[in-house]
Parts: structure tokens; C-alpha cells; sequence
């Protein structure tokens, strides 16, 4: 599969984790693009062609709350499906999210594998 | 055929014939490598987490533990052509037998110690069955690559 994937934490080492997970799993070719803040993702969005996002709640500059909500309000960005992993211990927040356009959501602490199955459904179902 | 790994031991296949199995996976666990393409399997029984735990018996059962019975079971494996960025990684056991303060939660040490070897390594979990108080046995088909596992008289595939 040749989707671009766009992780959005702000903390490198979990940034990395992602982007090795999804490597090892196989589950794309494609470019996977890196930012620190919301504002920054949805800076990336407007740039290139993004197919998944991977989203932390709780950054700095914007938090991927309000990147997810800008970015599924734009008719340029809305079908792009979003994840959001997040140690947001509020369930009833992620449901939120869930219920306004959030494909899903993955809580942190995470194994490489649930993200894996987590990141393979997603694209299973909205590319195929 | 079948090919008893027993307690600390590993065994390295590319006979189709065989089926590797151990028994009696407790707090143990039963490591099983395959790589599909070159139909190359092993299997590992580990003990132990870490060789650091004791390097004198590391060095005469380096197959009790799982940092050195995994890098055993790689070499071996990879010498018979396996490539471990294609194999495929299940493992079962880990259990909590006795109480925490007989066992120091060995179960659990060893489940987390391979899950960071392999990580390291660079290998994802295909499949698991850990945890839990009830003894497992597990299975390796090397021809089909197919692993099954028993526990409690059940038997599941993994």
C-alpha cells in the first residue's frame, strides 16, 4: 500500500515508535511525514498529500483536538481519516471526537502491535 | 513427526515433516519463529528474562533465558537460510502459577523482556496467548508454518 501517513506528537520518541511500527507491520510504502504540534499538521495537510493522520490530544501551539476539528471542517481535508492516540484518560472526550469525524482512537500506553492492527484497520477500510 | 523442545532448549528447523512442540509452558514461555518463504521454524522454552540474572548459568544453559536463547535461536535459524524480517513471531505462556512473592512475577518479567527483545530486533508479535494461572503446550507445523496452542485440554490456533 502507498498511503502517506502524517504523525502529529510532539514528543520525538513517540513519533518514532509510530513510524518504526509502521514500518516493521509493512503497512505502507509511502512517505510518513512528522510534525510537533496541531498547527504544524495542519500546516502539512495544505502542503502534500496525506492519506492517514495519527494525532496526539494534548500539544503545544494547537492541540489535536482542535487540528482534528479544522481539519475535518475543511472540505479539502475532511475525508482524510484521522487517529487519535492519546493517554486522555476522558473517554467520553475521545467519544467526542469519535462522534465529530474521528475515525478512531488509540490509548496510550500502546504495543506496537495494537497500533499496527489499530493503523491496518483504518486503512483497510478507507482505501481498500 | 514430532520434536520435543523441552525446558530451556530451542530447536531450528527446515524439515517439513517435523512439528516442533513444548510442554508444560508455566511462567516459562514458548517462543515459536517461522519464515514462510524458506519454511524455516524454531522454537525456544525460556525460563528466565534476563542472562544477567546469573552470568554463570547463562553461560552453560544460555537457552534458559531470553536475551541469549533468542540470539541462539536467530543464529540457528538464519543459518538455515530464515530471514528475520519475514518471520512470523507467536508466543504463549507466561503464566502466574504461584503467588507474586514465590515467583516475583516471572510470568510477567519474561513477557515484557521478549517483548522488548524482539522489539530491538525489530519483529512484531503475529500472535500471543499469554498470561492467566493454567499450564499451555505449543505447537509449530513447519511445513504449513501453523502454530496451535493447548491449554486446559483446548485446543486453539494461534
Amino acid at each position: 500500500m502507498n498511503c502517506n501517513i502524517l504523525i502529529v506528537d510532539d514528543s520525538a520518541t513517540t513519533r518514532a515508535v509510530i513510524k518504526r511500527t509502521i514500518r516493521l507491520a509493512g503497512l505502507t510504502d509511502g512517505q510518513i511525514y512528522e510534525v510537533d504540534s496541531g498547527r504544524a499538521g495542519l500546516e502539512m495537510l495544505g502542503c502534500v498529500r496525506i492519506d492517514l493522520v495519527l494525532a496526539d490530544l494534548h500539544m503545544p501551539l494547537m492541540n489535536g483536538e482542535e487540528m482534528a476539528r479544522q481539519a475535518l471542517a475543511n472540505p479539502t481535508t475532511s475525508d482524510i481519516p484521522i487517529i487519535v492516540i492519546s493517554a486522555e484518560p476522558n473517554i467520553a472526550r475521545l467519544q467526542q471526537l469519535v462522534d465529530a469525524g474521528v475515525k478512531g482512537f488509540l490509548r496510550k500506553p500502546f504495543t506496537p502491535e495494537q497500533l499496527r492492527d489499530c493503523v491496518g484497520r483504518t486503512l483497510e477500510v478507507c482505501h481498500g | 513427526m514430532t520434536e520435543v523442545v523441552n525446558i530451556s532448549d530451542a530447536k531450528a528447523t527446515a524439515d517439513p515433516v517435523v512439528t516442533l512442540a513444548t510442554y508444560s509452558l508455566g511462567s516459562c514461555i514458548g517462543l515459536s519463529l517461522y519464515d514462510p518463504v524458506n519454511k524455516v521454524g524454531g522454537m525456544l522454552h525460556f525460563q528466565l528474562p534476563t542472562s544477567t540474572m546469573d552470568a554463570d548459568r547463562a553461560r552453560q544453559v544460555p537457552l534458559m533465558f531470553a536475551d541469549t536463547g533468542m540470539a541462539w535461536l536467530l543464529q540457528e535459524m538464519e543459518a538455515l537460510g530464515a530471514l528475520k524480517r519475514r518471520m512470523q513471531v507467536k508466543l504463549a505462556g507466561a503464566a502466574q502459577m504461584l503467588n507474586d512473592a514465590s515467583t516475583f512475577n516471572i510470568g510477567r518479567r519474561n513477557h515484557a523482556a521478549i517483548r522488548k527483545l524482539l522489539w530491538q530486533h525489530g519483529m512484531l508479535i503475529a500472535a500471543e496467548h499469554v498470561g492467566g494461572s493454567l499450564p499451555r503446550n505449543l505447537y509449530l507445523n513447519v511445513s504449513s508454518g501453523g502454530v496451535t496452542m493447548k491449554i486446559a485440554n483446548e485446543v486453539f490456533t494461534l
